[in-house]
């Protein structure tokens, strides 16, 4: 069996609020397995980061094998299988962002972290070393009208200019 | 002075839109109202088919047929709202979403109606929180105003919405991705047929429909087919005899990026050219347009040449490429187009699922071209051999010159061209992303040619100037092989 050979150390389980919510979540769908995405959005919005303990409780409430749950994590860019920073910055480079110069930006943010560019196998390689920042590079934003752009977290920032990003740094 | 024409964006911008009490007064849900009180459910789907609406989301596929192809005796059926807005380039229904999200609902409404429909689910990019946010509490107060759940407005319509987050995959937004994405799998396109309108998601009839061609709909009802049609261009399609109506109906929202002064979305009526469009867009920020992007980063490349060429779905179709999702990339006299492409193609490589060995191999391989190229290690051969062109007959074929072959050049030709084969159109993957892959690659190299050329003979990254960087009108084969709709045999 695929699940024995994963080690657990701490147990994961939802907290209150987020298994209400996922009461509901399930709800919505014919099948328990449709509520994969936003199941594994509530457990990392939880967690931070889909270890091996949270796919094995995610598939426990989806009723699936931990390989199904992990087959989906690797897919998608979004699900971090390592701890990330407290802040993690998504800096667009696809053309439109290429044309309003967003190496300029980057290369100040990696200057101002400290940091490289994370990869999505190698998270660490862009966590500043006091666990605040992740910086990574990810595809178009859809937000071409206000290139270049970051987000960091939930939060889109826009036009950005050494000087913005500065003063963002600063406030977080 | 081309005017903006605005019709889904036309409220965008009064404070609160996104609150069911604002909108309402906007006409908000009328349209809605009037189609349950005043027309029977196939009359709405004849009228969208009437009304030439074509899919916004990319393939520009009739939205009327597609909803004939849905079997009504199968239950359930669903609705899919694409709002996994990946496309470089396109941004239009961010703003849907964050600022108007009631004309969505509405839209869904309409379409549930017309369809028999219970249950809608709105697939939305993972990145976009904050639209996700807006529409979740548009669709909580339209639960509590009735015009959601169990019996709306009295008529015996059952209407649910759901929303659903994507996580950051580009695939998920063609509809078989995004179907199995939303069955709780990895994102992995399916052949087809079946087709999702015959067995989607869950294995039951579904229809997949991005936010703009849903937003269209309250507007075709409330004001109906002929007001509808007047808009934009009707042309006959040439391929058939006698030609067959081939509507561009509607408004479009346009999205320009990249070298313009006042980027952003545009409300326009379908068919106008490139120049009307960059004017409209307060102008080019340079000296000289070099290419412009016409449909997100999968369409073909347009040269300077070929401004001219109308924004519509059929025109750009027979100037070998495609309006997509209507993302209008500029680029001026500064560009390199081969830094360009590598920047597409790292997208691409990025985001190829996996699924199929053609595309899983063949696109890092273009990037890995692209890139060498780029970094001035491109292969050149010595040897040379026959020309080919357009020969004195005006056809195409070996012209009796010989030229020098750029080794890399037919690679990335020959390795794009197996993936998915630009000239025969047939592609050797399960989804269109093949496609999406080999059209830019083939299509910059082939008319920007003389500086891929350049770039590999110097060893740099070498921009030549826009005339010398374009290859002439007369060696370019989808230049000599498009067909302006304009002068196309009129209808009647």
């Amino acid at each position: 069996m695929s699940d024995e050979i994963i080690q657990i150390e701490t147990p994961f389980q939802f907290n209150e609020e987020n298994k209400r919510e996922f009461d509901e979540l399930i709800g919505r769908y014919p099948v328990k397995e449709a509520a994969m995405l936003p199941t594994l959005h509530l457990a990392q919005r939880q967690a931070g980061f889909i270890s091996p303990a949270v796919m094995k409780y995610v598939a426990e409430l989806l009723e699936l094998s931990v390989m199904k749950v992990k087959d989906v994590v690797t897919f998608y860019p979004m699900f971090f299988e390592e701890p990330v920073g407290k802040y993690v910055i998504r800096i667009c480079h696809t053309l439109p962002c290429a044309l309003r110069d967003c190496k300029v930006v980057l290369e100040h943010l990696k200057e101002k972290l400290g940091t490289d560019v994370a990869s999505e196998t190698n998270l660490a390689k862009g966590t500043t070393d006091d666990g605040k920042f992740t910086l990574m590079k990810v595809e178009c934003l859809a937000s071409c009208d206000v290139a270049p752009v970051i987000m960091v977290n939930d939060d889109l920032y826009k036009n950005l200019t050494p000087e913005k990003v500065d003063e963002l740094l600063e406030n977080l | 002075m081309v005017q903006e024409r605005r019709i889904l964006y036309e409220h965008l911008d009064v404070p609160d839109i996104n609150t069911f009490e604002v909108f309402k007064q906007h006409d908000g849900y009328a349209r809605f109202e009037k189609a349950i009180a005043e027309y029977q459910p196939e009359e709405i789907a004849d009228m969208v088919k009437e009304a030439g609406l074509k899919g916004r989301g990319g393939a520009g596929f009739s939205t009327g047929e597609k909803w004939s192809f849905v079997p009504r005796d199968i239950e359930p059926r669903y609705l899919c709202c694409n709002a996994d807005e990946s496309e470089p380039g396109t941004f239009s229904n961010r703003y849907v979403l964050e600022k108007n999200p009631h004309l969505l609902i509405e839209g869904i409404l309409i379409c549930c109606y017309a369809m028999g429909i219970e249950t809608t689910y709105v697939y939305i990019r993972g990145e976009f929180t904050l639209g996700k946010k807006m529409l979740d509490a548009a669709i909580k107060e339209a639960y509590e105003q009735g015009y959601l759940g169990e019996n709306v407005r009295d008529t015996g319509l059952n209407i649910n919405i759901y929303t659903h987050p994507g996580a950051g995959a580009y695939i998920c937004g063609e509809e078989t991705g995004l179907i199995e994405s939303l069955e709780g799998k990895r994102g992995q396109p399916r052949n087809k047929p079946p087709f999702p309108a015959v067995q989607g998601v869950f294995m039951k009839p579904t229809v997949v429909q991005n936010v703009e061609t849903l937003c269209n709909l309250p507007f075709i009802v409330g004001n109906g087919v002929e007001w509808y049609t007047q808009m934009g261009p009707t042309y006959g399609d040439a391929r058939f005899d006698p030609p067959k109506p081939d509507p561009n109906t509607g408004t479009k929202l346009y999205c320009i990026s990249g070298d313009v002064n006042e980027p952003g979305v545009y409300e326009l009526d379908l068919g106008l050219t490139c120049t009307e469009l960059i004017e409209v867009a307060g102008g080019l920020r340079g000296e000289e347009v070099k290419a412009v992007i016409p449909g997100g980063s999968s369409a073909p490349i347009l040269t300077h040449y070929e401004l001219d060429t109308r924004l519509d779905f059929t025109s750009l179709t027979l100037a070998k490429s495609m309006l997509g999702s209507g993302g209008i990339i500029v680029m001026n006299e500064t560009r390199n187009i081969v830094d360009c492409l590598l920047n597409i193609m790292k997208f691409y490589a990025h985001e190829s699922c996996g699924q199929c060995t053609p595309c899983r191999w063949g696109t890092p391989w273009v990037r890995d071209i692209v890139q060498r190229i780029a970094d001035g290690e491109g292969r050149q051969a010595t040897i040379t051999r026959p020309k080919f062109g357009v020969t004195e007959s005006g056809r195409w074929g070996d012209t009796g010159e010989t030229e020098e072959i750029y080794e890399d050049l037919d690679l990335l030709e020959s390795v794009a061209n197996n993936i998915a084969n630009v000239d025969t159109m047939t592609w050797n993957t399960i989804c269109v992303f093949g496609i999406a892959v080999s059209w830019p690659a083939v299509s910059y190299m082939r008319k920007f040619r003389p500086e891929f050329e350049a770039t590999i003979r110097e060893g740099e990254l070498i921009t030549l100037p826009v005339a010398e960087a374009t290859v002439p009108p007369e060696e370019n084969y989808a230049y000599q092989q498009r067909i302006i709709p304009k002068e196309m045999a009129d209808l009647e």
